[in-house]
């Protein structure tokens, strides 16, 4: 039974799909996190658009999830940022092991939050500092020092250390993302 | 990232560039992501040290280090992962390159890693020895050899006391791990053998330590044959640690190699991004060596007239390819793949600095602070001027939106990208940066990697959205260049004047300088004339400095006639002056021909009027001459000669 059981329930209820959007730069563990929320009846598409840009789309009885990779150059961004009006939700998963990177996510980050589809919609954000099983890795607190998130402050967001392939704090993150889509919705 | 990338921000921004509109490095409209700043990072070395790879096969780069060390002790090679040292090993000498390249076609197809340092390229595969190829020995100087040999003997009790400090130097070659390069050493001691067969020593010649140096520094002064490394290293002995070196080196014959000086690698047959790649070895004895992928061969051999320092290749070895070496007598030589010798010669008026090659195009880097643009034949297609010596260079790729461009570290902190002569960019660095790469490192791919003079490391990251414009920079071809001229067809006269041009061209240029003589010589006597008659309107004198400018107003009959006389001087007044007008009389009427300039401060220009009724109603005109005296002479200061304009006013009436 997927993670996700309790909030596509709790959702169900209003027949109505929650679109969630899953970013953050290639390897930082996208789909090994959407993997392990999957429940496993989900129907998976893999759409792959363009050369160089690849989104994976799955859909559970209530819930929409798009996954994709912000890397690459400007070209392929407004093919991504096609896809940021219909989200309602967004996971952003931060490598906590690559600490050289830290700049390029924080980059991402600001340009998403800056986004004309994103920078006025109080749409929560829900940030895995994964990999934290990692030696490596910094701490869930460093990972939002460096990313500078004390300065989102008209969006809810939660930040918490994951281990996607042990599933470790994932939870945690999907109850508070239920949450606060249950306290828009109502 | 560290605290310490705060301080940096901090100092680049307070060394932001005054001159505002040139494309620089401050924090609001960098391109550049600060990712990693450590000025204790303690990584000594250049660009040649440098490479990237993905050592492990599994998507994550590493940045080899042939690192010298602080003072150049303690050479070592880094591996980084990341921000930090993977790991490191000594090295028995100074590298002198490094580089990454694929040795077989087989999966896995994970890159090999080559280290040259002094005679030899260290190899390894997955991070471990894999193979160690050493120069191809030169022949010894038997002279030296024979002292060598004669040494021995006596050092033989010597040998076993000294042997415990002497262990400990001889550390050299033995405790490495690495397969040797075969054949070599058995040759070796056959040689050994053939010297004691043929008794070229005896017990009786035996020579002392002293002795030894004393002769090994008279074959050195003279030179034809260089010294082994062995007998350098000897005389660098103070007395009492010779015993011992002689006993250790008992038993090996002298060997004399070369070392390598540059290296870089070359495709073996197919042009694909991870192909199959040779080594190619510049080295101190003048030569260019390349190397089978996987036997490391020395496939081919060609000579040069000098020392390479900096070596770039395009092409591949089976099928054609070009080598381009800059060398210490500052000529840059090109060979191609059939040539043994330079086909075309790069001459610097100063030293390589740099070499880096995009396309067919090279750049180089002159200690004379500039860069210099030649095509792959050796024509100059541009230089530009460096506000610094330039301490390295190297290749700027940005393969997603096709971009090559020069990097060019400097002595004065900055690093500054090129494409052709435009100027794209200026990063500011804390410190002078004494090495600099580009390429995929972790998993980004626009990595910057520099390191500075105090051994610090930098990484910066290009931001996926950054775009470089020429428009900002201040150098690029001006606007006129691109101008397309009104160059004249090519006329049957047109070909006739040049060929006439082309045959008598010393005489036409004899007759064109005799005419200029002449206008010269012209000009020159219509000069003293005027300054001997006082005919012009600036007085030359030293002593009263005068300007006289004369302006004519109105349509007649009645004129009006304004002088403006200014005292040129610095300081002095000038005093005592008289304007008097001559004219002809039955043409003209003025009030006053005559009068008194009122004293003159320097700089200020006095208007003086006067009115001038032409009597003449034919419509005639002619001039009048305003002359300033001082008073008591009378040879006039200046004059003006005023030509009066035709009376209108009388002729329309
Ligand atoms: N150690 C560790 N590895 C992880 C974790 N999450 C993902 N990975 C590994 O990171 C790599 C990239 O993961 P992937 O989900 O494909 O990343 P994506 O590119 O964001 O979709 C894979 O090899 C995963 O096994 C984690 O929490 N800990
Ligand atoms: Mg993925």
């Amino acid at each position: 039974m997927g993670l996700l059981d309790k909030l596509s329930g709790l959702l169900g209820l209003k027949k109505k799909e929650v679109h969630v959007l899953c970013l953050g730069l290639d390897n930082s563990g996208k789909t090994t996190i959407i993997n392990k929320l999957k429940p496993s009846n989900a129907q998976t598409q893999d759409i792959v658009p363009t050369i160089g840009f690849s989104i994976e789309k799955f859909k559970t009885s209530s819930l929409a999830f798009t996954v994709f990779d912000m890397s690459g150059q400007g070209r392929y961004r407004n093919l991504w940022e096609h896809y940021y009006k219909e989200g309602q939700a967004i996971i952003f998963v931060i490598d906590s092991s690559d600490r050289l990177r830290m700049v390029v996510a924080k980059e991402e980050l600001d340009i998403l939050l800056n986004h004309p589809d994103i920078k006025h919609r109080r749409i929560p954000i829900l940030f895995f500092a994964n990999k934290m099983d990692l030696r490596d890795a910094v701490t869930s607190v460093k990972v939002s020092q460096l990313l500078s998130l004390e300065n989102i402050k008209d969006k809810p967001w939660h930040i918490c250390a994951s281990d996607a392939i042990k599933g470790e704090g994932l939870q945690e993150g999907v109850d508070w993302l239920q949450d606060q889509i249950q306290a828009v919705k109502t | 990232m560290r605290p310490l990338s705060g301080v940096m921000e901090n100092k680049m921004a307070a060394s932001g560039d005054s001159a505002g509109c040139r494309p620089n490095s401050t924090e609001a409209n960098s391109k550049w992501l600060d990712a990693h700043y450590d000025p204790m990072a303690n990584i000594h070395t250049f660009s040649a040290c440098l490479a990237l790879a993905d050592l492990h096969g599994d998507g994550e780069y590493k940045l080899v280090v042939g690192d010298l060390g602080a003072n150049g002790r303690h050479p070592r090679l880094k591996v980084l992962k990341g921000p930090s040292v993977l790991t490191e090993s000594p090295l028995p000498t100074l590298p002198s390159a490094a580089a990454a390249f694929l040795m077989e076609p087989h999966e896995p197809r994970t890159p090999a890693l080559a280290l040259a340092s002094g005679p030899c390229v260290y190899v390894y595969k997955n991070l471990r020895p894999y193979f160690k190829f050493s120069l191809p020995p030169l022949p010894p100087n038997p002279l030296e050899q024979d002292l060598w040999n004669q040494a021995k003997e006596r050092s033989y009790w010597g040998a076993w006391q000294g042997f415990g400090c002497a262990s400990r130097r001889s550390r050299g070659d033995s405790s490495w791990p690495w397969p040797s390069s075969g054949g070599d050493s058995r040759k070796e001691e056959k040689a050994f053998t053939s010297w004691g067969k043929q008794g070229l020593w005896s017990k009786q010649d035996r020579i002392d330590p002293l002795t030894l140096k004393e002769m090994l520094e008279g074959i050195r002064e003279k030179a034809e044959v260089p010294l082994s490394v062995q007998s350098l290293r000897f005389l660098h002995l103070e007395l009492g640690e010779m015993e011992a070196f002689v006993a250790q080196h008992k038993n090996q014959p002298i060997k004399r190699q070369t070392v390598i000086t540059a290296m870089t690698i070359l495709k073996k047959n197919l042009a694909d991004e991870d192909a199959v790649s040779c080594l190619v070895l510049g080295t101190e004895n003048r030569e260019l060596l390349v190397l089978d992928p996987e036997a490391f061969t020395v496939l081919t051999k060609m000579s040069l007239p000098s020392v390479p320092v900096f070596l770039e290749v395009s092409g591949q070895f089976d099928v054609e390819f070009w080598l381009t070496a800059a060398c210490r007598d500052g000529n840059i030589y090109i060979l191609r793949r059939d040539s043994k010798r330079p086909r075309y010669c790069i001459e610097l008026s100063s030293q390589p600095v740099g070499l880096v090659r995009i396309h067919k195009t090279l750049v180089v880097g002159s200690t004379q602070d500039m860069l210099h643009s030649f095509t792959h034949k050796g024509k100059k297609l541009w230089t530009v001027p460096m506000p610094a010596p330039i301490l390295t260079m190297s290749l700027l790729e940005q393969r997603s939106r096709g971009l090559q461009a020069v990097m060019a570290g400097l002595a004065n902190g900055e690093m500054r990208i090129y494409r052709d002569k435009a100027l794209l960019n200026i990063i500011r660095t804390p410190d002078a940066v004494t090495s600099i790469c580009f390429g995929r490192y972790g998993r980004e791919d626009n990595t910057l990697i520099m390191t500075t003079r105090g051994g610090g490391l930098v990484i910066k990251i290009l931001k996926r959205t950054a775009v470089f414009g020429e428009g900002a920079g201040e150098a690029g071809p001006p606007p006129a260049q691109a101008l397309r001229l009104n160059v004249p067809r090519k006329t049957r006269l047109y070909v006739d004047q040049t060929l006439r041009e082309r045959e008598a061209g010393t005489a036409m240029h004899r007759a064109f300088q005799m005419d200029l003589y002449l206008l010269r010589l012209r000009a020159a006597r219509a000069y003293v004339q005027a300054l001997e008659s006082s005919l012009n309107p600036v007085s030359a004198t030293l002593r009263e400095p005068l300007k006289l400018h004369a302006v004519v107003q109105g349509l007649g009959p009645t004129f009006r006639l304004t002088l403006h006389l200014q005292n040129t001087s610095a300081v002095r007044p000038a005093i005592g002056l008289l304007v008097s007008f001559l004219y002809n009389e039955s043409l003209y009427a003025l009030p006053r021909a005559f009068f008194k300039v009122p004293m003159l401060v320097p700089g200020l220009s006095y208007p003086m009027e006067t009115f001038v009724e032409c009597l003449s109603d034919k419509g005639i005109s002619d001039i009048i001459k305003v002359l300033v005296l001082r008073e008591g002479q009378s040879a006039p200061l200046l004059s003006a000669h005023i030509n009066m304009p035709v009376s209108e006013g009388l002729v329309a009436a």
